[in-house]
């Protein structure tokens, strides 16, 4: 590795940790804004950070190891898979995890773990968060992989980097499969990201959570962790989102001015993603939990669709 | 029809009646009763209001109990009362409704309802020892009894692949405590069983050793979301008691203040609604309804809650014409908001999808139960005791009962929009009154009739409170027994849940949003 590569690589490192939870926090308040709210700061996720990391932990006597060790595996996940997607410059080799099955598949990973932990505690609520959690996951993959195998089709590279690098160079005419690929990811951006109509990040009832019943037992550092570890993901898909299927405008070099310009240009297109779910979130209702395989076969189709219009 | 058609009717003819304000009461021996009240409930059809329990050992040696069922176009009630030692005939094989009151009856009493198919205790819970009974009059309310270790026994459902989901009594959400068992296969409900008792704070015995001025705080605090219907049912119990006579002015203010009650909180529920199903842009905005319904109250009387407000004899704040002129416009603009929000509401596909066909009750099981309120005119159950058993001015305004059919969760949505409607439109036209008519008749110097007793009927927003009052042989009040609508509701909500999914179920509940506070008294 050259030493010139190195800030660019602490920069791609940190990225995703470090803006995730202002792009939660962008978020809320959009959405309180939509909802005549005035709402919390943007910085507030930074604060819940802050104090969770200082409170006591409470475990439950029935938790295994797994129950211990899943907020640190889950987080873990989450700083790799954002070390190794395109996120301001396609120029970093990455040729290890930066292939987008071993993304998909890291995620499934960390929902794997997150589920077990579901389960670990002994808690209905876990019990029923993790059933209802594999149920989504399951339907979700189908959408996700295909969606980014149109991209992999189109550029005939698996390397997220060398697709964001190919796309953004293609004629406007060859569009079409991307963007029905595009709207098979949205899909399985918000059921992977629990966001609506699949999940209600906000809601206090019990009953109806899914992502939130898996942590429910959880508190302190790893409740910090476990919340981290979510909005790195979010942050990690609307990533995926901006810089896989609208490229133009990311660095395909390691030089300080490109790269602080597609550092601007991706938080803008970052924002947009956000503003696009807050709006959701503000205007329609959830969909009742067995009406959610139906959207997602639809993202499943969509992408089959795209695939077929690929050449 | 005057009293004597009436008692010739549907009185047996060997009782001796005595009547009591609007009550006719009537000794009948306990071997008599059922068939009684099997005639007048299930031949007349007359809706029972109460049956409820006196402590009169000292007297005679011997409960009361007595059974209050409304007629509802004389606006009369018939109380039929039996003499008992240790138990008494259950009435609950002949119909449903009785259950819970009986089970009450037991649980504080200690009198066994014979022939009772489940007189498991009702509120209090295992921890309090089987053989004390609170509201006997040799309970003194100070004493703390030891703690028992009994079990209670939930319904069990075997089977494969079904477990079980205990929810609460402490909640992720700022809601009161109840706790909810669910019997569930993968995520359907097939069983829930509400468990209550929690916010058992023994008013009713409070009832008995609290001076009058606090027996009426105490009354508002029954439950705080329906302080002034509270507060109004204790007040007109007390007034019927003691022949006070109430001033046009404050008949119509009284509408004007229990209106705003109904409308706050449906303009809540409606919000909540809307959250629960995830709805935000609805909450959000009846939210603001909501709040600027509270302030209209809080710039009236100076009580967010109408703390205060309901006296014995009126009501105590004064409306000046600038105060009702100025409210009257506020509501107009309230509602041309509302109406704007609800337009949107209404054309949401995925809201609607959520509400229509959601924890349906069913009329049969409404009716056995009893179901009262918004649940009830839901499924088509058209009681409303502002109708029924007219209070204050209702009967010179104009109003119809809203009923739906379905008795889903957008059943019972729809109730609450067009009864919000409803209370806009009765508060301006009591507005239009209030100030031309006059107000403060004779003060109050309180006399209650011996030996005797009342009966208060409002329509809070869930549905319609009674309130009992009984005074002995030298007219303090011995005994008061008020009656949420919640009490009977709770009984329903589990078959509402049923075939649900469980995600579903905290709307379904919250379409209910039924009182822990005055269930648990």
């Amino acid at each position: 590795m050259n030493i010139s590569e190195i800030p660019y690589w602490l920069l791609q490192i940190m990225l995703i940790p470090a803006l995730s939870p202002f792009f939660i926090g962008v978020t809320c308040r959009i959405k309180a804004i939509m909802q005549n709210r005035r709402g919390a700061p943007v910085l507030q996720p930074y604060r819940d950070l802050r104090k969770l990391f200082q409170k006591d932990e409470v475990i439950s006597e029935d938790a295994s190891w797994l129950f211990r060790a899943a907020p640190y595996l889950i987080f873990a996940v989450t700083l790799v898979i954002g070390a190794s997607i395109p996120l301001v410059t396609t120029a970093l080799p990455n040729s290890y995890t930066g292939d987008f099955l071993v993304v998909v598949y890291l995620v499934a990973l960390g929902t794997f773990f997150l589920a077990l932990a579901g389960i670990d505690s002994g808690s209905a609520f876990g019990g029923f968060g993790s059933s209802r959690e594999m149920m989504v996951a399951a339907l979700t993959e189908g959408g996700l992989v295909l969606s980014l195998l149109t991209l992999a089709l189109i550029s005939k590279t698996t390397n997220l980097a060398a697709i964001s690098e190919n796309i953004g160079s293609l004629p406007l005419t060859s569009f079409t499969p991307i963007i029905l690929a595009f709207i098979s990811f949205s899909i399985a951006l918000l059921a992977e990201t629990c966001r609506y109509p699949f999940d209600n990040p906000a809601t206090h009832l019990e009953l109806t959570m899914i992502h939130e019943a898996m942590i429910l037992e959880y508190s302190g550092k790893r409740l910090a962790l476990m919340e981290w570890a979510s909005a790195n993901k979010y942050l990690i898909f609307i990533a995926l989102g901006a810089n896989l299927f609208f490229p133009r405008g990311i660095a395909g070099s390691l030089e300080f001015v490109p790269v602080m310009l597609a550092l601007a240009l991706f938080a803008g297109k970052v924002l947009l993603f956000c503003l696009a779910i807050a709006i959701i979130e503000s205007s329609i209702a959830k969909l009742r939990i067995f009406r959610l395989p139906d959207l997602l076969f639809t993202s499943f189709v969509i992408s089959v669709i795209a695939i077929g219009l690929v050449n | 029809m005057n009293y004597e058609q009436i008692i010739k009717r549907y009185i047996p003819h060997y009782a001796e009646t005595a009547v009591h304000g609007n009550i006719i009461a009537f000794e009948v021996p306990s071997s008599e009763i059922v068939a009684v009240c099997e005639s007048l409930y299930l031949h007349h059809q007359a809706p029972l209001k109460i049956i409820t329990a006196f402590d009169e050992r000292q007297e005679n040696g011997l409960f009361r109990i007595m059974y209050a069922f409304g007629l509802p176009k004389e606006n009369l009630i018939l109380a039929p009362y039996i003499r008992v030692g240790e138990d008494f005939p259950s009435l609950t094989p002949s119909f449903h409704e009785a259950s819970i009151y009986e089970r009450k009856i037991r649980t504080f009493f200690g009198l066994i309802p014979r022939c009772h198919p489940n007189p498991r205790p009702l509120i209090l819970h295992e921890n309090w020892p089987e053989n004390i009974f609170p509201l006997r009059k040799d309970f003194d309310w100070r004493t703390r009894p030891e703690q028992a270790g009994g079990e209670f026994l939930f319904r069990k459902l075997g089977g494969e692949g079904i477990y079980e989901i205990p929810v609460g009594p402490v909640h992720a959400g700022i809601i009161e405590p109840g706790h909810f068992r669910f019997s569930v296969a993968g995520e359907e409900i097939l069983l829930l069983e509400p468990r209550l008792g929690y916010s058992h704070k023994g008013s009713e015995k409070l009832f008995e050793v609290l001076p009058l001025a606090d027996k009426l705080r105490l009354a508002e605090r029954i439950s705080g979301d329906s302080s002034f219907s509270y507060a109004l049912t204790f007040c007109q119990a007390l007034e019927s008691l003691s022949g006070t006579v109430v001033s046009d002015r404050d008949k119509y203010l009284r509408v004007v203040f229990a209106e705003l009650e109904r409308l706050a909180n449906h303009l809540g529920d409606i919000g909540a609604i809307m959250t629960d199903s995830g709805f935000n842009f609805g909450g959000a905005q009846c939210g603001r309804l909501r709040e600027a319904v509270m302030q209209i109250k809080e710039r009236l009387t100076g009580s967010r809650f109408l703390r205060g407000v309901a006296k014995i004899g009126g009501v105590t704040p004064v409306l000046t014409e600038d105060a009702a002129r100025e409210t009257s416009e506020s509501l107009e603009a309230l509602k041309m908001d509302f109406e704007q929000v609800m337009a949107i509401a209404e054309n949401s596909n995925s809201l609607m999808n959520r509400l229509r066909n959601a924890g349906i009750l069913s009329y049969a099981i409404a009716r056995d139960h009893g179901v009262l309120g918004v649940a009830g005119k839901a499924v088509g159950l058209a009681a409303d005791a502002r109708v029924d058993y007219p209070y204050a001015a209702y009967h010179e305004l104009g109003m119809e009962v809203a009923t739906e059919k379905a008795g889903d969760v957008h059943a019972r949505f729809s109730v609450r929009i067009r009864e919000a409607y409803a209370s806009i439109e009765l508060i301006r036209q009591a507005l239009g009154v209030v100030p031309q008519l006059a107000g403060e008749v004779g003060a109050p110097g309180l006399k209650f009739r011996r030996d005797s007793f009342a009966i208060g009927i409002v329509e809070g927003w869930r549905g319609d409170i009674v309130c009992l009052v009984a005074t002995d042989s030298s007219g303090e009040i011995s005994r008061v027994d008020l009656r949420d609508p919640s009490f009977l509701n709770w009984t329903a909500l589990g078959y509402a849940g049923q075939e649900n999914m469980v995600p579903d179920f905290p709307l379904i509940n919250k379409s209910f949003n039924l009182s822990y506070s005055g269930n648990d008294l």
